[in-house]
């Protein structure tokens, strides 16, 4: 993962290096921030990338010798099919409809979110799924 | 009946990853804060831009109880101690708490991720009083800090608001961790979960940190 690593702790290091720039050519502040946050942005996923490779160790992407076999194996768990997404999603909406034209509806809206993220979360935690 | 084959399949994924990789959820949520520290960079590049425009800043009336919001920053920074402690328990598989309730270096996951639940439960009703107080400041005068009354109340109530919001969503996800705890063993997805809800909490944390920063702590006037 130090290849990772290493492409994203350099996007910090130009990003930084041009938010230095940007400001003393610009005086602008807004782009600055932005700027400024774009170095956490790729500081944050550079540094876990570097602990949890020092962690894992080499996976067989990293190695010129590793064979495809070797990439086998669980990946996580990915669900077959569920209706919840579409819900969840139309909820959402909802909400940002209800912030548009009434907030009432927002409210009637967050509602449905909590109910369909629950079915969304909780739909391999129940009935025979139950680990 | 399709699904039974995914069922049974439920408990074998390691908790991060298999053995030389590293757990999809860890890093797809890494990579989602990220995205998020973006969100937060508009509303930071709303704030400075406004401060560099305005001749006074923050205007005459703005009255910050920076005291009381310190306290409760306390308390959020204190909550990820908390959740934190309640992952290193995860990682022991300690779910239950092996004592009686007042030996807290016997708690479980599911006493530390309660009480980090309750402290931030805790700073979100302190930052809505506070913010009903900034409402309602010179009340009998008709001033007070709405979102509409001035350029610095929106941004202060834009900024403060869609964190709180974040924290709220942390809440919200600490009863789902809590509803799935409920549910059969401890498996290693559970643990996954457990630490991507505490990467966002952390998140959460150093994100109000800068903000309590720029907004309470560093007020001078703008050019």
């Amino acid at each position: 993962m130090k290849t990772e690593g290493l492409l994203f702790a350099g996007c910090a290091v130009f990003f930084a290096a041009t938010d230095v720039v940007y400001w003393f050519l610009s005086h602008d502040p807004t782009g600055t921030t932005a700027l400024a946050l774009a170095v956490a942005l790729a500081f944050l996923m550079g540094f876990y990338l570097f602990v949890t490779g020092r962690r894992t160790g080499m996976r067989p992407e990293d190695r010129p010798d590793a064979e495809i076999s070797e990439a086998a194996g669980e990946y996580g768990f990915f669900s077959p099919h569920s209706w919840w997404p579409l819900f969840t999603a139309a909820s959402v909406g909802t909400v940002a409809m209800g912030v548009i034209f009434a907030w009432w509806l927002a409210i009637l809206g967050m509602m449905f979110v909590i109910t369909t993220a629950m079915g969304f979360v909780l739909e391999y935690y129940r009935g025979v799924h139950t680990p | 009946m399709a699904s039974v084959a995914t069922a049974t399949t439920l408990g074998k994924n390691p908790a991060q990853g298999s053995l030389a990789r590293p757990s999809l959820v860890s890093v797809g949520t890494i990579v989602w804060l990220s995205s998020e520290l973006m969100f937060f960079a508009a509303l930071f590049a709303i704030y400075f831009t406004i401060r560099s425009v305005s001749t006074e800043w923050p205007p005459k009336e703005t009255v910050l109880n920076t005291k009381f919001d310190g306290f409760i920053t306390v308390i959020l920074v204190l909550s990820s101690v908390t959740c934190q402690a309640g992952v290193f328990a995860a990682e022991e598989r300690r779910i239950r708490r092996s004592g009686p309730l007042v030996k807290f270096w016997r708690w479980g996951l599911r006493e530390w991720l309660v009480l980090t639940f309750i402290m931030g439960a805790i700073f979100v009703g302190g930052q809505i009083f506070e913010y009903t107080n900034y409402v309602r400041e010179n009340f009998n005068t008709g001033g007070g800090m709405t979102i509409s009354s001035s350029a610095y109340g929106s941004i202060f109530y834009l900024a403060t608001g869609f964190h709180a919001l974040h924290v709220s969503g942390g809440l919200v996800a600490f009863v789902f961790l809590l509803a799935r705890l409920q549910r059969g063993r401890f498996t290693p997805e559970k643990l996954t979960s457990t630490i991507v809800v505490s990467y966002y909490w952390h998140f959460v944390d150093v994100v109000w940190i800068v903000i309590f920063t720029v907004v309470y702590l560093v007020p001078q006037p703008g050019k």
